[in-house]
């Protein structure tokens, strides 16, 4: 860690990155509840955001706004605007498939479709495209290659995936989300289910995958967002408390109620 | 700094109160060390010239307890922001008492080899010195203790004057002992005794940049004010 990456504003190769996502004075409801105040936070191009904060603080629901998620749901309303690529995603009209095959999402525990491995890559890339099977081999081979999970299934991608181990079911949902080649990956503690070594897998990979996509993770684990991101934000009952470089959050955040929460010394 | 509500885990809070315990005893028995010795020699008292190399045993084993608790906290807590930097300024701090405590003891075990010389200055220079390095010692020991960063700020501008005041001493020793081959012997005893105190203020300057950044967050400038001359001199 170099000394210059510490000090506030300092983070030039971060501040100078294009931006991938930009949320704009972004409320959400569920239903009367409002869960997110007045947010305001850039994501960076092909750089990790880490979102830390308390059990009901708002993380997990920003994350689900990215890709509209909430659409879902009936009584859910997000008000603002999140900017991406020029758009506001939030406006009526907005394809959602296209949105969320350019802005995937990894869940907390893997969620492996009941079919063989092979097909868990291939329907992703089939809702959205029309591939030769020659091509489709290879888009499948290329997803699982990036997820280091090629060499490991390789011989059995007519399993049912649902057999692999947790570690190696959460790399096949990464690579099922990457298959459909996004721009951002959006993950919500994907390795809260997982052992250290699997857990440990999915951090390098995110190092690698970052160098092309741009991600966004949330996550409970704070070890985990000093170790995996560039960039950490803290909520707080709704409010974004605080953003800056990770060293900077984690050696000396501006906000008490950062520090009492990364440092331990909360409620 | 200091000021921090309870950690949820309360042996946590134990730990780093056990931690900034030893640090708080080891800088008092470095404050004593240091008073004795430079009584020692300015008023050539020699029982004061007993204690500092005595005292020197306790301090290095606190160094040695503040190490393995700071490791042990490192390994087993995984502390971040205000609690990293005081774990990180606690390993320094504890290197820099310890040397300090060396200096001290090294300045006692001298102090009845050294002679006033007839009509020199050098005394009273060294009296003075002694003053602002003790002075100096004792408010970043204070810094440290009250988490103020503004007392360290205090120390950090003030070893310009302890560096300058040791610039004169070498160079009207060096005049004495060019003028009268005798008196080699006891002004470098004096050189001696006058370096050590300026490396005294050099650590009690780096106590200081440490409790500023502990406080903080902050690192102080590399360059930090000196006496030009100095490093030339020593």
């Amino acid at each position: 860690m170099q000394a210059d990456t510490i000090t506030a504003g300092q983070d030039v190769a971060e501040a100078s990155r294009p931006l991938a996502i930009q949320v704009r004075n972004l409320d959400f409801y569920y239903g009367k509840t409002r869960a997110l105040h007045d947010i305001s936070l850039d994501f960076p191009e092909r750089s990790v955001t880490g979102m830390i904060g308390p059990s009901g603080c708002g993380k997990s629901t920003l994350l689900r706004v990215l890709n509209r998620m909430y659409d879902l749901y009936p009584g859910q309303k997000a008000t603002g605007e999140v900017l991406y690529d020029g758009q506001n995603i939030l406006a009526p009209g907005v394809d959602l498939n296209l949105l969320r095959s350019r802005i995937g999402m990894v869940f907390q525990k893997p969620t492996p479709f009941p079919m063989s491995i092979y097909d868990n890559i291939a329907f992703g890339i089939r809702l959205h495209e029309r591939v030769s099977r020659s091509e489709m081999d290879g888009r499948v081979e290329d997803a699982l290659r990036r997820v280091a999970l090629w060499g490991e299934v390789k011989d059995r991608l007519q399993a049912s995936a649902t057999a692999m181990s947790g570690g190696q079911q959460q790399r096949l949902c990464i690579a099922r989300t990457i298959a459909t080649r996004p721009e951002v990956i959006l993950l919500d503690e994907p390795t809260s289910a997982l052992d250290p070594v699997s857990t440990a897998r999915i951090e390098e990979l995110l190092d690698e995958l970052k160098t092309e996509f741009t991600i966004a993770i949330v996550t409970h684990n704070m070890q985990q967002a000093a170790r995996c991101a560039d960039q950490v934000a803290f909520f707080y009952l709704g409010e974004l408390v605080e953003v800056d470089s990770t060293a900077r959050m984690f050696t000396n955040p501006r906000e008490s109620r950062t520090q009492d929460y990364i440092t331990g010394r909360f409620g | 700094m200091g000021n921090e509500p309870a950690h949820t885990v309360t042996r946590y809070d134990q730990e780093l109160d056990r931690l900034r315990g030893i640090v708080a005893r080891m800088g008092g028995l470095v404050e004593r060390q240091t008073a004795q010795a430079i009584a020692a020699v300015v008023d050539q008292n020699e029982e004061a010239a007993v204690e500092p190399p005595e005292l020197d045993v306790e301090v290095d084993a606190l160094e040695r307890d503040a190490e393995s608790l700071a490791i042990r906290i490192l390994a087993l807590r995984a502390p971040m922001a205000v609690d990293l930097r005081l774990i990180v300024a606690v390993l320094k701090i504890t290197g820099d008492l310890e040397r300090i405590g060396d200096y001290a003891s090294s300045i006692a075990r001298r102090a009845m080899k050294v002679e006033p010389l007839d009509g020199a200055l050098s005394f009273g220079a060294l009296r003075s010195m002694g003053r602002l390095v003790q002075e100096n010692l004792n408010k970043a020991i204070e810094a440290m203790a009250k988490n103020d960063s503004t007392r360290a700020m205090e120390v950090w501008n003030a070893d310009t004057v302890v560096d300058e005041l040791y610039t004169t001493m070498f160079r009207e020793l060096v005049t004495y002992m060019m003028e009268d081959p005798r008196k080699i012997g006891p002004c470098i005893h004096l050189l001696f005794v006058a370096k050590n105190l300026e490396r005294i203020g050099d650590h009690a300057t780096n106590i200081a940049e440490r409790v500023y950044y502990a406080v903080t967050g902050e690192m102080l400038p590399a360059v930090r004010p000196r006496g030009g001359a100095a490093r030339k001199g020593g």
